[in-house]
C-alpha cells in the first residue's frame, strides 16, 4: 500500500518498513503482504521523518544501520515528538548495550537478522495490538476532553471538588452555593459527561485530569 | 788567608771612589808581600844549607819564586824574581855582599835569572788554568743547583698539575676509562669502579667483553675494530655488568690516542648512562607496539563486521522470501503468481550472496607474484636483527645456527620473512611466561631429502597434541587476542613455495619446521 494517506480519516493498521536494502524491503513486503498485512516501504530513516504523521497507525520495522541518520536516532527522535507508534528493531549485530537501550526507549522487539516469519509476523502482532490499545486510549480521553468542555465554569469547579470525595456539604460551603444548587450542578455534570455512576464519573475524570490541568 | 777573604768582601762593599786603592793593593801590595815572605824564608834556609852544599846555592829560591807565582800570581813571580836575585846577587855571588858579580858568575846569574823568569810564566799560568779550572767547576756546580731546583720546582707542578686533572676526571659524574692498544683496560675512573665495583687490580686483566653484557659484547667489538681499522673514533650502546650483576644501558664512545708517528697508543673512553633514556625509549616502543596490534586487529574486527554484514543483507532477505513463498503456496487458494514472484527474488539472491563470497576471496588474494633469488642465512639474520630490540625488552636471547654453503633459492623475501617473523613472535609469545632461560633458536640446515629447511625453536610452554594438529587451521588460536589466522597464512605462504610446515613438540618448548623447494 503506497501513497499519501489522507490525514482526516480514521487509517488502517499498517507496517511501516525502513531498511536500504531494496531487496530486504522488497522481501519483508512480500512477506508481511502474504499474512493479510498492509505496508509501506522507505529507504531511509529521513525520509520516513519527513512523510509522517501522528495519524500513522501500525508498527514501524526499521534497519539499525542506515545511510545518514541511524535506527537508534529515528527511534530517540520519533520518542521526542511524541509519535506514539511502536517499534520493531531489525539488526545483523545485536550487541548488549544497543538492545537494553531500544527496549528502554520503547522498542517492541528486538530483531537478530536473519529471523524467522513468525517471529517478525508475532512481533507485528504485539506491535499492533499496543498501537491499538494505545490508540483507543487516546480516542476515549479525546472523547471525554469533547465533553468536559462542554461544562460551564461553575460545573467544572463542582466535578473537580466532588472527584476529591467532598461532600455535597462542604463542596457547597466551599463555593458559598446551596445545598440544592450543588446538587443540581452535580446531576447535569453526569448528564453532560455521559457518566453512569459516580464511579464512571471519577474514572472519566482520573484519565484526562492531569494532562488538562497542566493545560488550564 | 782572612785578610785576602776582607780585601774580597771589601771588594763588594767599596764605591767606585775606592777602586784605585784596591788595585794598588792588589796589583802592587799584595804581590810583593808574597814575593818577599818567601824569598826571605828561602834566604833564611840557604844560609845554613850553603855550609853543607857546594856554593852558589840558589835552589830554595828557584821554590820561592814558584811558590811566589803560584800563590800570588805573574806579578808576585816577576817581583820574587827581581828579589831572589838581588838577594843571590848580594849574598851568595862573589863577591860576596856586594851587588857587582863576578865575571866568572855572570852566566850562572843570567841562567839562574832565565830560569826563574820561566818557572814563574809557567807556574802562573799554571795557577791560572787551575783557577780557571776551579772557577769552571764552581759555576757548573752553581749551574747544577740550580737546575736542580728548577727540576724540582717543575716536578711539583706537573705532580700537582697531574693531580688536579686526577680530580678532575674523578668528579666528571661519567665513567671513564684508558685502554692500551689492545683494548686491555688500565685506567677506570672512580665512577667507573664503583659502578663495576672491582678494583684496578682485578681490571687490568680485563678486557671490555668480560663487563658487557655477552649479547652486546660482538657488537662493540665489531664496532672497535672498523674504528682500530679506520683510526677514528667509535660509539655503540651496550648494555654494563654492574657491581650487583644487573645490567643497564650505557652509551660508549671511545676516542684512539695516538704517538708522534700517528700510532695508537692507547683509546679513552666514556660511558654515558642512557638506562632511562632506553626504557623511555621500550615503552614508547612498547606502546607503539600495542597501538598497531589494536589497529590491527581493530582492522580485522571490522573488516569481519563489514564481511558479516554484507553476507547477511542477502542471507536475511532470502529466509524472508523464502519463509513468504512458503506462505503463498499454503494459501487458500494457492497464491502461484506471487510464489513464483517471490521464487525469482530467491534466485537472485541467492546470486547476489555468491558474489559477495567471491569479492572477498578477491580481496584476499595478493596479486603480484615474486620470485626473487635470495640468501635464505641473510633472510634470517635481517631478521635476527630486526627482532633484536623486541627480544631484549622480552628477556629472549635469540641464537642463529646457519648451516654454511646454502642455495640461493627463488622465492618471495617479504612473505618468507613474515612467515620467519610470525614464528618468532609465537615462540616468544609462548616463553612469556616461562621462568627458565628464554631461548629462540632460528637455524637452517638440508633435510633428508635435500631440501632447505628452516627450524624455530622456542623453550616456551610447548603444544599438546590437540593444539599440534589443529594449529595451522584458520581461526584456531591459544592466545585470548590472537586472530588464529598467522599460521593459516604461514601455511600457505610455504605452501605456494612449494614446501611444507610443521610443527613439532619438544620435551620442553617446541619447535616450527619448514623446507622450501630448491626449485621454488
Amino acid at each position: 500500500m503506497t501513497g499519501r494517506i489522507d490525514p482526516g480519516s480514521p487509517m488502517q493498521q499498517t507496517v511501516y518498513i525502513v531498511d536500504d536494502d531494496p531487496a530486504i524491503c522488497e522481501s519483508l513486503c512480500d512477506l508481511i503482504e502474504s499474512a493479510g498485512l498492509a505496508t509501506r516501504e522507505f529507504a531511509s530513516a529521513e525520509q520516513f521523518l519527513a512523510r509522517c504523521t501522528p495519524e500513522m497507525a501500525g508498527c514501524l520495522v526499521l534497519d539499525v544501520r542506515l545511510p545518514g541518520m541511524s535506527g537508534m536516532e529515528l527511534q530517540s527522535k520519533l520518542l521526542k515528538s511524541g509519535m506514539p507508534i511502536p517499534i520493531i528493531i531489525m539488526t545483523a549485530h545485536g550487541d548488549i548495550p544497543m538492545v537494553r537501550n531500544a527496549l528502554k526507549a520503547g522498542a517492541v522487539e528486538f530483531l537478530t537478522k536473519p529471523f524467522q516469519d513468525e517471529e517478525l509476523l508475532a512481533a507485528i502482532e504485539e506491535a499492533f495490538a499496543f498501537d491499538r490499545a494505545q490508540r483507543t486510549a487516546k480516542t476515549l480521553e479525546r472523547s471525554i476532553l469533547d465533553r468536559w468542555k462542554t461544562l460551564s465554569e461553575r460545573e467544572r469547579q463542582v466535578l473537580e471538588l466532588v472527584t476529591t470525595g467532598m461532600l455535597n456539604k462542604q463542596i457547597a460551603d466551599r463555593l458559598n452555593l446551596s445545598l440544592v444548587t450543588v446538587k443540581l450542578y452535580r446531576r447535569q455534570v453526569m448528564e453532560k459527561m455521559q457518566a453512569e455512576s459516580f464511579a464512571d464519573l471519577v474514572k472519566m475524570w482520573e484519565r484526562v485530569k492531569t494532562p488538562e490541568n497542566q493545560k488550564l | 788567608m782572612p785578610g785576602l777573604l776582607r780585601l774580597y768582601d771589601g771588594q763588594h762593599m767599596t764605591t767606585r771612589v775606592q777602586r784605585p786603592r784596591e788595585r794598588i793593593v792588589e796589583f802592587v801590595a799584595r804581590p810583593m808581600a808574597i814575593s818577599f815572605f818567601f824569598v826571605f824564608l828561602a834566604l833564611l834556609w840557604t844560609f845554613p844549607l850553603q855550609k853543607v852544599i857546594a856554593y852558589p846555592f840558589v835552589f830554595l829560591f828557584f821554590g820561592a819564586i814558584m811558590c811566589s807565582a803560584w800563590f800570588g800570581g805573574f806579578i808576585a813571580g816577576t817581583m820574587a824574581v827581581v828579589m831572589s836575585s838581588l838577594a843571590i846577587d848580594f849574598f851568595f855571588v862573589p863577591p860576596f855582599y856586594s851587588m857587582t858579580v863576578g865575571r866568572e858568575f855572570r852566566s850562572y846569574v843570567a841562567a839562574f835569572v832565565i830560569c826563574a823568569i820561566a818557572i814563574t810564566a809557567v807556574s802562573s799560568a799554571r795557577k791560572k788554568s787551575e783557577t780557571a779550572v776551579k772557577t769552571a767547576r764552581d759555576e757548573l756546580e752553581l749551574r747544577v743547583q740550580e737546575r736542580t731546583a728548577e727540576l724540582q720546582r717543575s716536578n711539583a707542578e706537573i705532580m700537582e698539575r697531574e693531580r688536579q686533572l686526577r680530580e678532575l676526571t674523578e668528579a666528571i659524574p661519567q665513567q671513564i676509562w684508558r685502554t692500551d692498544a689492545g683494548g686491555g683496560i688500565e685506567y677506570c675512573n672512580r665512577n667507573l669502579i664503583d659502578y663495576l665495583g672491582k678494583d684496578a687490580l682485578d681490571l687490568g686483566r680485563e678486557t671490555f667483553s668480560s663487563i658487557l653484557h655477552p649479547e652486546d659484547a660482538p657488537l662493540f667489538n665489531q664496532h672497535w675494530e672498523i674504528a682500530r681499522a679506520s683510526g677514528g673514533k667509535f660509539e655503540v650502546e651496550a648494555r654494563v655488568r654492574g657491581a650487583d650483576g644487573g645490567y643497564r644501558w650505557f652509551l660508549i664512545r671511545g676516542n684512539p690516542q695516538r704517538s708522534g708517528d700517528g700510532e695508537i697508543v692507547c683509546w679513552y673512553g666514556v660511558h654515558i648512562d642512557i638506562e632511562e633514556r632506553q626504557q623511555a625509549q621500550q615503552a614508547l616502543l612498547i606502546s607503539q607496539e600495542n597501538l598497531s596490534r589494536l589497529s590491527r586487529t581493530m582492522s580485522l574486527a571490522e573488516m569481519a563486521a563489514s564481511i558479516a554484514h554484507e553476507l547477511n543483507q542477502p542471507l536475511t532477505a532470502l529466509v524472508v522470501d523464502s519463509h513468504a513463498c512458503r506462505r503463498w503456496l499454503n494459501s487458500h487458494p494457492v497464491n502461484v503468481e506471487r510464489a513464483v514472484a517471490t521464487t525469482e527474488r530467491i534466485v537472485r539472491e541467492c546470486t547476489r550472496a555468491s558474489a559477495v563470497v567471491s569479492r572477498v576471496r578477491s580481496l584476499f588474494t595478493r596479486s603480484e607474484y615474486v620470485r626473487e633469488a635470495t640468501d635464505i642465512n641473510s633472510l634470517v639474520r635481517d631478521l635476527a636483527r630486526v627482532m633484536r630490540e623486541d627480544a631484549i625488552r622480552r628477556n629472549v636471547s635469540i641464537k642463529l645456527r646457519l648451516a654454511e654453503g646454502m642455495p640461493r633459492l627463488e622465492l618471495d623475501p617479504v612473505q618468507i620473512q613474515q612467515v620467519l617473523l610470525n614464528l618468532s613472535m609465537n615462540g616468544m609469545d609462548a616463553m612469556a611466561e616461562s621462568k627458565d632461560a628464554r631461548e629462540l633458536e632460528i637455524s637452517s640446515g638440508m633435510s633428508a631429502s635435500g631440501e632447505v629447511m628452516i627450524t624455530v625453536r622456542d623453550s616456551g610452554s610447548g603444544l599438546d597434541e590437540q593444539t599440534r594438529a589443529r594449529i595451522f587451521e584458520p581461526f584456531f588460536t591459544t592466545k585470548p587476542s590472537g586472530t588464529g589466522m598467522g599460521l593459516s597464512i604461514c601455511r600457505s605462504i610455504i605452501e605456494a613455495h612449494a614446501g611444507r610446515i610443521w610443527a613439532e613438540p619438544l620435551p620442553r618448548g617446541a619447535a616450527f619446521h619448514f623446507t622450501l623447494g630448491s626449485s621454488a
